[in-house]
């Protein structure tokens, strides 16, 4: 058995993915699993990855967005979003 | 009604004898400047033939990916009150029964932090809260669950479930509907609420297949009760029906779509080896016909509108499945499309679409499951055939 | 937001149904053996016991206020011992076990705008999606033609007297949210135009690789006009999804003047019979006229005429128009055949005619 990496570690690498690619692209929860896959092999698994995103998206560091699909994006004031008055 | 610079449009649709949605609104508005905004605008709309919303995508509550739609007006000057429109989808009870009590209590807080407006219900079942504010959903969401309700699902998640009455009001239920639905919403509460697929996915139950919740059209999986043996018929009841003045000849036994039936004046025999299961006989002469005993549901996959690669029915993925709690047999095969579709799918692809690139011969062989001649209208009638060598 | 955290509660899924069921259902529940269309919109369902339950079914406009869900709970009350329902066409039903209440109860359900009916061979509800009232893609109102066609043919509603069932549906773009796309008769909003781009505006307030990567079918690209950066469409690759929209205000697809409504017709769900069927197209385009669309409800009102005119016993529209053939569909219901009729999707070549089984 490979040593796993933490559910804490794989958030924060993914927080870092999100959040440099804001902007430019949207990463869907599955492109966020591939990810860690490709990065880290074995020693990430599908449980490991679904509780990092549920970790970011509970603590508020990410949001699930939709625009035609869903994805995970870092909180942001959208185009469209008029200010609440 | 408000004051604006365009003819009021809507109050022509007040009268007639059809119930008014304007009248609605119009009754929220008494007490809602949000409903009367919509007024407003609705009407704006009809005198300049353009719709005002603007999509928005980040809204939510806390954890969930779904269930709320973000709806920005783009004249939030002209219409402060309803700058956010924002909707959301409350996952409904199994084939829409309530008990009034409860439903008040969702009335109530959605006149103290919304519109008033609803749905009753939106197109893949969910109850529909029409219109508030950022600030409102997460105390709307949690004055919900205090009351035992939950939100339902939006994006690229397996949505809301939905079914037909079944058991709970129909001879012709051949499998527990609700029963089946309220189990697959619970057992996927993470994946109602956490999208992670490439795209949406609808479950619907049909109890039979005149299917009421147009299962085959709108679902990715279509779960339609069927029978397996042999119709059940009662001669007496065959004949009083005759009696009574049916043309038993040509409107049951002339629009059998296999040509299964025969009818002598005395007795109806149905070739049942032949009978495709479609229900006619039996919707006209339901206190003579019934279905079988041997009784369960068809699986089938892959039906949604056009956007992207055109619309699709679904069709058969297994043809007879006994329908028993815990559906283990239901959820292995659901489990095994969702890790296949969620790898190899591309964005915004439904299960039917990928089927169509990737082939249902491939697709059956991922999912472990063996072809079957039930599952195609006709073989293939072309030659160019990938032949496997051994 | 509040200050101090909530407890929150997840997860939790909607109420058991079981709670919900009124106790004549839930006594007879999976026992029913039979039933009967009493009168329009009434119906009795018997039990292995012979215990009987009777439904009261009204039309809605989907779009209901909280008074008006209210006015059915006190229905609900005052007949069913508190429960009631809604069905997949957004009817809504109130069940119960004595017969002395079905008059009363369709006799308040009528004082209070609601008629009774939509069952055996009527039209039942429309189902239709949001328009103008919520959504930011429709191309026409969803709820005005719903109302305007119904106002016409409420009648067959209230009344069992056509050949068979006839199912209509409106979805106000060709994401049809409201799948409608099997439906004797569809009404279907469409954009005619592909999204006009603010040149100036739209680097302002949108991201452009995300505009260019919400499109489906590549037709938004990355531009540089006059110093400007952002974004064009290649017009011909448009399908019309607003999908750009959605992400990006500053493509508006929305069009007055060149939006509008088309009118399918044949489709089916049900396995009764012939197998389910798509709606075919049959009027490429109506402008709309809002409030009461007269266009759009003349059309539906003729299809529905020379349906239920000539259809026999049973057959629905599209099992009626496949035994008479298309080419006389046109000519009774006196729509000119167009090249918008013949399809260029996928598999086109499927529903050309290949064969000499013309009818003159």
């Amino acid at each position: 058995m490979p040593d796993m990496v933490s559910v804490a570690e794989v958030a924060d690498t993914m927080f870092k993915l999100v959040k440099q690619a804001a902007g430019l692209k949207k990463y869907k929860a599955m492109d966020l699993e591939k990810a860690m896959r490709e990065l880290y092999g074995d020693r990430v698994d599908k449980a490991v990855s679904k509780a990092a995103i549920k970790e970011l998206i509970d603590s508020g560091r990410c949001v699930y967005t939709y625009f035609g699909g869903s994805y995970i994006e870092i909180p942001h004031t959208e185009a469209a979003a008029n200010p609440q008055g | 009604m408000p004051e604006q610079k365009f003819p009021d449009k809507l109050q022509e649709l007040k009268s007639g004898a059809w119930p008014s949605f304007v009248k609605e609104i119009e009754n929220a508005a008494q007490t809602s400047p949000m409903a009367k905004d919509l007024y407003g605008q609705l009407n704006q709309s009809y005198n300049e033939k353009i719709g005002h919303w603007k999509h928005g995508g980040i809204v939510g509550v806390l954890g969930y990916g779904g269930g709320v739609i973000g709806r920005y007006s783009d004249l939030p000057e002209t219409w402060p009150n309803v700058s956010h429109f924002h909707t959301m989808r409350i996952n409904q009870p199994a084939a829409w029964f309530y008990r009034a009590e409860d439903l008040r209590k969702v009335c109530d807080i959605w006149e103290k932090r919304g519109s008033g407006l609803t749905n009753m219900h939106g197109s893949t079942g969910d109850i529909i809260l029409l219109g508030t504010t950022t600030p409102e959903l997460e105390p709307i969401f949690n004055e919900l669950t205090a009351i035992g309700f939950d939100l339902g699902g939006s994006g690229s998640c397996m949505r809301t479930p939905s079914c037909c009455v079944g058991p709970a009001r129909c001879e012709w239920a051949m499998y527990d509907t609700l029963a089946l639905t309220y189990d697959l919403t619970m057992t996927y509460q993470d994946e109602l609420h956490r999208p992670a697929f490439p795209y949406k996915f609808k479950f619907k139950m049909a109890g039979c297949p005149n299917d009421c919740v147009a299962s085959i059209a709108r679902a990715d999986m279509s779960i339609i009760g069927i029978w397996r043996d042999e119709i059940q018929i009662d001669q007496d009841a065959v004949r009083e029906y005759a009696e009574r003045g049916l043309n038993i000849q040509s409107v049951v036994v002339g629009r059998c779509p296999t040509r299964c039936m025969a009818w002598d004046s005395k007795e109806l025999f149905i070739d049942n080896e032949n009978c495709s299961r479609c229900m006619h006989c039996i919707n006209v002469m339901h206190r003579a016909l019934r279905p079988g005993n041997d009784r369960g549901a068809t699986l089938l996959i892959g039906s949604k509108a056009p956007i992207m690669e055109g619309a699709l029915l679904s069709s058969v993925l297994v043809p007879f499945l006994e329908i028993v709690p815990p559906y283990d047999d239901i959820k292995g095969l659901v489990n095994n499309i969702w890790e296949l579709w969620a790898e190899e799918g591309k964005n915004r692809e439904r299960v039917g679409e990928f089927i169509q690139r990737v082939g249902l011969a491939n697709f059956l062989d991922a999912i472990g499951l063996e072809p079957e001649p039930e599952m195609i209208a006709f073989p293939r009638e072309n030659p160019y055939v990938f032949y496997r060598t051994e | 937001m509040a200050a101090e955290p909530v407890k929150r509660v997840t997860d939790i899924g909607p109420p058991h149904y079981g709670k919900y069921l009124p106790p004549v259902v839930k006594a007879n529940y999976g026992k029913w053996v039979d039933h009967e269309i009493l009168e329009p919109g009434v119906m009795v369902h018997i039990a292995e016991s012979g215990a009987k339950v009777y439904t009261v079914r009204a039309a809605s406009p989907r779009l209901i206020s909280v008074n008006k869900i209210r006015a059915y709970c006190d229905l609900a009350d005052k007949y069913c011992e508190g429960f009631l329902r809604f069905t997949s066409r957004n009817n809504v039903e109130f069940l119960t076990a004595k017969a002395e209440n079905v008059a009363p109860m369709k006799k308040d359900l009528e004082a209070l705008g609601h008629p009774v009916g939509g069952m055996a061979n009527s039209i039942s509800n429309i189902v239709h999606t949001q328009g103008w009232v919520h959504c930011h893609s429709a191309a026409t109102d969803a709820s005005g033609i719903v109302k305007s066609v119904m106002d016409a043919l409420h009648e067959e509603f209230t009344h069992m007297r056509m050949p068979g069932k006839l199912r209509i549906a409106l979805a106000c773009c060709l994401n049809m949210c409201g799948a409608v796309h099997c439906s004797d008769i569809a009404i279907l909003g469409i954009h005619r135009k592909p999204p006009k781009v603010e040149t100036e505006r739209l680097p302002k307030i949108c991201e452009i690789p995300t505009a260019v990567a919400s499109c489906p079918t590549a037709a938004v690209r990355p531009a540089n006009i006059s110093g400007v950066n952002t974004v064009e469409v290649i017009e011909e690759s448009c399908m019309y999804c607003a999908n750009c929209f959605t992400v990006c205000p500053a493509m508006k697809l929305n069009d007055a003047e060149n939006d509008g409504l088309s009118i399918w017709v044949g489709g089916k769900v049900s396995n009764a019979r012939h197998e389910p069927m798509f709606s075919k197209l049959a009027i490429p385009y109506i402008p709309n006229n809002p409030p009461c669309w007269p266009e759009v409800v003349d059309a539906v009102v003729n299809i529905v005429k020379i349906w239920s005119k000539n259809a026999q016993p049973y057959e629905r529209m599209g099992e009626w128009i496949e035994r008479i053939g298309w080419p006389k569909f046109f000519k009774m219901a006196g729509i000119p055949f167009s090249r918008e009729h013949i399809d260029d999707f996928k598999h086109a070549g499927l529903t050309y005619k290949r064969s000499t089984h013309i009818r003159f």
